[in-house]
């Protein structure tokens, strides 16, 4: 382990001595309004409250918005414009297919995706156990009918059924915490995750996987529910990683 | 607990309930489930000065703008403080077609990270069709049934971020849907609330909702949030001799069964 003040730990160290509580509302006023933009809860060119407004209704400081903002400006989610009319408007990524995602892609390492990978597929994995120990057989259909009615539509369309069916699968285990870390989880990697070369093509075996998952899960075979789930995702993450090494022969 | 919420009766001590014949401890889990059924009158009782708040805005303003909701922020206020101890989120939840300028939004406040009340700027959920919240039973079944409703015990991804019991009104103008407005409910409170009294009905009780999911109970073994599978609750709900008597005509019941109540 490196000592905290050594030479190529700068980014840690800037870390530890930030005010922690302002840290973590930065962090989670980013990941609210991300997620509030990407789903389009909050529309496309739409305005945004102003700083102070902000600040008011969530509860933070003017100065940890405008922490949030620079974030989401270099996402390309927020658009700050000055002068009369001016102040910070909704931009809703123009799309979140491969092209659009190559430059995150290509800022992660294989490290990192393995690393998240394994967290990720730990979560899902003991969500669908638990799913499969506190389910009823008619909310496990009530989920399946909602998620044919999500729409795989559009470039987004995987990462759409995906979020849905894990969330759901989530919420099912009756855990509040579980489900955060879903939530969390897949603002972290979700968009990366569920993309895939073939987006048409991959849309059809993942309804598939979700299909099998739910049918262990409404049989109450937490075993195999995990098991699934675990597959499911490592395969996702596989194709990430291949996608990832795609990337670096290309350059 | 405690404020003008706190459970009547049975309080520490009660070794005798624990103890009595069969016909006492029905009693007892009887006037528990009629406190709670008081309780939650109680919380709909709540709601209606909020009900007609909204009600009159859209008489006022047949289709506002969502900015006009604001308006709403001190009868909410209201709302939440009434009930400290048990709801940590109130509000309008409109339908689709009620406001000028937006097909969703959540005029709801929180107090689960302490007051002041916050409005809550929803974690998103999956997908455009699952922040339309008109496939969330709080929403649908009110806008269905023209009905309050309890829903849950659930995970709210949606609003509270937690474990939660929410209770919706339908809110209408000139007969037609335009909303509900509604309360959160922690189940953590309500555990609060009602476990002493569910310890002095035996080893194997529990509050459960009518599919026997559990809201809170004294079996390790059926945590918060199971399903008890046997006996099976949904079957024999409306089973006035079964093991479930209910919280009125609430969702909710107090589970009661034979091998710990053996001759009832």
């Amino acid at each position: 382990m490196r000592p905290l003040g050594a030479p190529g730990a700068p980014l840690a160290r800037s870390t530890v001595f930030a005010p922690l509580d302002q840290l973590g509302r930065a962090e989670a006023v980013v990941r609210r309004l991300r997620d509030a933009i990407t789903v389009g809860l909050l529309a496309d060119g739409e305005p945004l409250p102003a700083e102070a407004d902000l600040a008011d209704l969530l509860g933070v400081a003017t100065v940890t918005i405008r922490e949030a903002l620079v974030t989401l400006r270099s996402e390309g989610l927020v658009d700050t414009r000055r002068g009369r009319g001016g102040g910070s408007f909704v931009r809703h990524p123009v799309g979140v297919g491969l092209a659009a995602q190559r430059e995150r892609l290509r800022s992660l390492t294989l490290a990192e995706i393995r690393d998240v990978g394994d967290h990720y597929t730990a979560i899902a994995g003991a969500a669908a156990r638990l799913a499969a120990e506190r389910s009823s057989p008619a909310e496990v259909e009530a989920v399946r009918d909602g998620l044919d009615g999500v729409s795989s539509a559009g470039p987004g369309g995987l990462h759409r059924v995906e979020r849905a069916f894990h969330l759901e699968v989530a919420a099912a285990t009756q855990s509040a915490r579980l489900t955060r870390s879903e939530v969390l989880l897949q603002g972290e990697i979700g968009m990366l995750l569920w993309l895939a070369p073939d987006m048409d093509g991959a849309v059809g075996p993942a309804r598939a996987a979700h299909g099998a998952i739910l049918d262990a899960v409404r049989d109450a075979d937490a075993a195999r529910a995990r098991a699934l789930t675990e597959a499911h995702v490592q395969e996702a993450v596989e194709r990430l990683a291949e996608l990832r090494l795609a990337e670096s022969d290309g350059r | 607990m405690g404020g003008e919420y706190g459970v009547p009766g049975v309080g520490p001590g009660t070794g005798a309930v624990m103890n009595a014949d069969a016909a006492g401890a029905r009693a007892a889990a009887v006037a528990l489930a009629q406190s709670v059924h008081e309780v939650v009158e109680r919380l709909f009782a709540d709601l209606e000065p909020l009900r007609v708040a909204v009600e009159d805005l859209y008489v006022a303003l047949p289709r506002p703008r969502a900015a006009d909701l604001a308006q709403l922020r001190d009868v909410i206020g209201t709302t939440l403080a009434a009930a400290p101890d048990l709801v940590v989120g109130a509000g309008h939840v409109p339908a689709g077609d009620a406001l000028a300028d937006r097909t969703r939004w959540l005029e709801w406040w929180t107090v689960t990270s302490g007051p002041p009340p916050r409005r809550l700027l929803p974690d998103a959920g999956p997908s455009e069709e699952h922040l339309d919240y008109t496939r969330q039973p709080w929403f649908t079944v009110p806008a269905r049934t023209g009905a309050r409703h309890v829903t849950g015990p659930y995970v709210d991804y949606f609003c509270t971020d937690d474990y939660t019991l929410t209770l919706t009104v339908p809110v209408r103008r000139e007969g037609r849907f335009v909303g509900v407005v509604g309360s959160d409910v922690s189940v953590a409170n309500v555990e609060r609330l009602v476990l002493p009294r569910l310890r002095a009905l035996g080893p194997r009780a529990a509050l459960v909702n009518d599919r026997g999911r559990v809201v809170v109970s004294t079996s390790v073994r059926e945590a918060t949030g199971s399903i008890v599978r046997s006996p099976d609750v949904a079957a024999s709900w409306h089973d006035d001799d079964g093991p479930v008597i209910r919280c009125g005509d609430f969702p909710l019941g107090v589970l009661r069964t034979r091998e710990h109540f053996p001759g009832s």
